[in-house]
């Protein structure tokens, strides 16, 4: 039986060390592949950077008020794009290497992980935009309210931004076919009850407050003349 | 007005070639016919005082909407004033109606040399600077080469042009080192070249946004080294605040003088103090509609506006403003309105932070500006009250002061601009 058990525990190592053997040359591919994307990234943003710069690329894209700067403050456009183009470049050279791994690793799992992971690049790519424009927009409401004198201005902003994530996230699930239905019956589910709840509330439950709010939106005027002596330019 | 003549009878006769030898320009849409009947108006008294003098005055029509008009006397004819229309193309307008844009003072300029005037009078589109006594005071200067640039003194009052007491004002003087109390006119005289360069100000900028930028005649002096006067005007516009709302002004305005900080610092931190300059023309004297029923005034609303900013921005004024100022702010959010007051100091700094947070674009531009808005209303809340049982000219002084607190705090902003990262408590 010794015998038994220390057949199956070589044919065992045996089978690990062979996967391992074929898997190193997939790993020097894969390092390969990445070191060598890195490079080809640094050169082309290190030309689009120039270009750009060559181009007056910040000046004709900061226009407007709703420009790339403005999303993105901290960054100009010309290294927004150049960085870009750097991390689509490692992006593939991951995606290339990932395909050595195929051809070493026969395995069933394999060819459904490396069809998986174009959706996690994607649903990254989805979050990291989505939170982004909900950081964006709710300070925009949150601005645009209180200089509006709006009372609930913290609150309006806090729902705007908690929309969009919960969006984003509904996004993302979706891209990365998880939940499949229960995602897309909760989200509707979830927005369908916040807007009914608030119909509800403002019909009925805030009724008094919502007349009282626009009795003084009403009467406003009657209280210009005051202000009207103070003249800002 | 003796001296304009005199001053235009020195002038190298080659002079002559051209069509006029000033101009009177109008950088934003008026009224063409409000102003054809300006023009006859005071044809007669102008070819009399003026009668060696041609004067043409243009006005822009925006591209599209009807025939150019022009309403004339022979060119060339001494003692002769003409009103010319120019072309103006829909985005060379401002959102601020009596705001001038570069392409509109670029257009000026062209039309001032193709006709050769030496000097430029630039007025306001409500035209209440366009009289004879008026356009003399500005041009006189340019004509006999005292200045290159007079920008107006109007006759105080108390509570008007309150975002250019609190911050055009007292900033354009602490940054360039000239006391031009309306830094942004909006009627100046200007020499041609002067001109050119306000046209050409666009072009030197970095980023295109600048298009609806407002143009600093004062600043732009400042830069080229040039001698700027200030002539006391009488003329009095009205309300400019129709269809505009405060936080768009601010950020156009403001955002605007930042701008100009972000490209030229190394001229001004090389500016210590400030200079008065030439001042001319008599003081005008003007019974303030707002001092007699000062008391009564009413800063509820900006109060309200303020304390609504104190206690929702917090974390947007976090990003800009060093803790010490957010405790000072807190602090003031708890007075009552009697009690409320922001120091000059503190109102100098939270400009200067603003200014820095524009350059280093902590958050977005616009977001910066909008959250400048409820600070603003705050410190006009706490100037009215202070200011409300002063007379005019009394209210002129507390302005200076608050500009001079502006100069000593200028060591503070140079620091931060030069070293952002160090640690500021």
């Amino acid at each position: 039986m010794w015998n038994n058990v220390g057949q199956s525990l070589e044919e065992s190592m045996d089978r690990v060390v062979n996967k391992i053997a074929q898997l190193l040359p997939a790993i020097l591919a894969f390092v390969l592949a990445l070191l060598l994307s890195a490079l080809i990234g640094w050169l082309l943003a290190l030309l689009v950077r120039r270009v750009l710069t060559a181009m007056k690329f910040d000046r004709r894209v900061s226009s407007g008020s709703t420009s790339i700067a403005e999303w993105s403050p901290n960054h100009t456009p010309t290294s927004l794009v150049s960085r870009s183009v750097f991390w689509g470049c490692i992006v593939i050279g991951i995606l290339i290497g990932l395909t050595a791994f195929d051809a070493s690793y026969d395995s069933s799992l394999a060819p459904y992980i490396l069809a998986y992971v174009p959706k996690v690049v994607g649903a990254i790519v989805l979050l990291f935009v989505g939170s982004i424009v909900a950081r964006f927009l709710s300070r925009s409401v949150l601005i645009g309210a209180v200089n509006m004198k709006l009372q609930y201005a913290s609150l309006l902003a806090t729902g705007v931004k908690w929309l969009v994530l919960v969006l984003t996230t509904a996004m993302v699930l979706d891209h990365l076919a998880i939940g499949g239905l229960i995602v897309d019956l909760a989200f509707g589910i979830l927005f369908g009850g916040i807007v009914l709840a608030l119909a509800l509330a403002v019909g009925l439950g805030s009724r008094d407050l919502v007349s009282r709010s626009l009795e003084r939106e009403v009467n406003r005027p009657l209280e210009q003349p005051l202000e009207e002596k103070l003249h800002h330019f | 007005m003796a001296n304009l003549e005199a001053a235009q009878e020195t002038r190298p006769s080659g002079d002559t070639a051209g069509s006029a030898d000033v101009l009177i320009g109008v950088p934003a849409p008026t009224q063409g016919t409000l102003l054809h009947e300006r023009v006859a108006d005071i044809r007669d008294e102008f070819r009399s005082t003026h009668p060696s003098i041609r004067c043409v005055v243009a006005y822009p029509g925006i591209e599209g909407t009807g025939e150019l008009s022009t309403l004339s006397e022979p060119a060339g004819e001494l003692g002769s004033l003409r009103a010319v229309e120019y072309t103006l193309s829909h985005g060379a307008a401002s959102t601020v109606p009596w705001l001038g844009l570069a392409p509109a003072y670029a257009r000026l300029a062209d039309l001032a040399i193709q006709m050769g005037a030496g000097a430029c009078a630039i007025l306001s589109p409500d035209l209440a600077a366009f009289d004879v006594h008026s356009i003399t005071l500005l041009l006189e200067p340019l004509m006999d080469g005292r200045a290159e640039l007079t920008m107006p003194l109007y006759a105080p009052s108390k509570f008007e042009g309150l975002l250019n007491s609190g911050i055009l004002y007292p900033l354009s003087r602490a940054l360039y080192g000239r006391r031009v109390r309306y830094p942004l006119g909006p009627d100046f005289g200007v020499t041609t070249s002067l001109l050119t360069r306000l046209g050409r100000r666009r072009a030197r900028g970095t980023e295109v946004e600048d298009d609806q930028a407002a143009i600093w005649p004062a600043t732009e002096a400042a830069l080229s080294d040039s001698i700027v006067a200030q002539v006391h005007l009488d003329g009095r516009h009205g309300a400019q605040n129709e269809g505009l709302d405060l936080p768009t002004v601010l950020g156009l305005l403001v955002g605007s003088i930042f701008n100009d900080a972000e490209r030229n610092p190394v001229v001004w931190q090389r500016v210590r103090g400030s200079q008065a300059g030439l001042t001319l023309g008599a003081t005008v004297d003007r019974i303030d509609p707002g001092a007699k029923s000062a008391g009564a005034l009413d800063v509820r609303s900006m109060l309200e506006a303020f304390n609504l900013g104190s206690r929702n921005l917090q974390q947007v004024w976090a990003l800009v403003l060093p803790p010490v100022t957010l405790l000072e702010i807190k602090r003031l959010g708890r007075l009552t309105p009697e009690q409320f007051r922001i120091p000059d100091a503190l109102w100098a700094r939270i400009i200067y932070d603003f200014a820095l947070a524009y350059r280093l674009r902590t958050l977005s531009r616009t977001h910066l500006l909008g959250a400048l808005t409820p600070l603003y209303l705050g410190w006009v809340a706490s100037y009215a009250q202070e200011i409300a049982n002063l007379d005019a000219f009394a209210a002129e002084q507390r302005v200076e002061k608050l500009a001079k607190v502006y100069e000593d705090e200028k060591p503070y902003f140079v620091s931060r601009w030069r070293w952002p990262d160090r640690f500021n408590p």
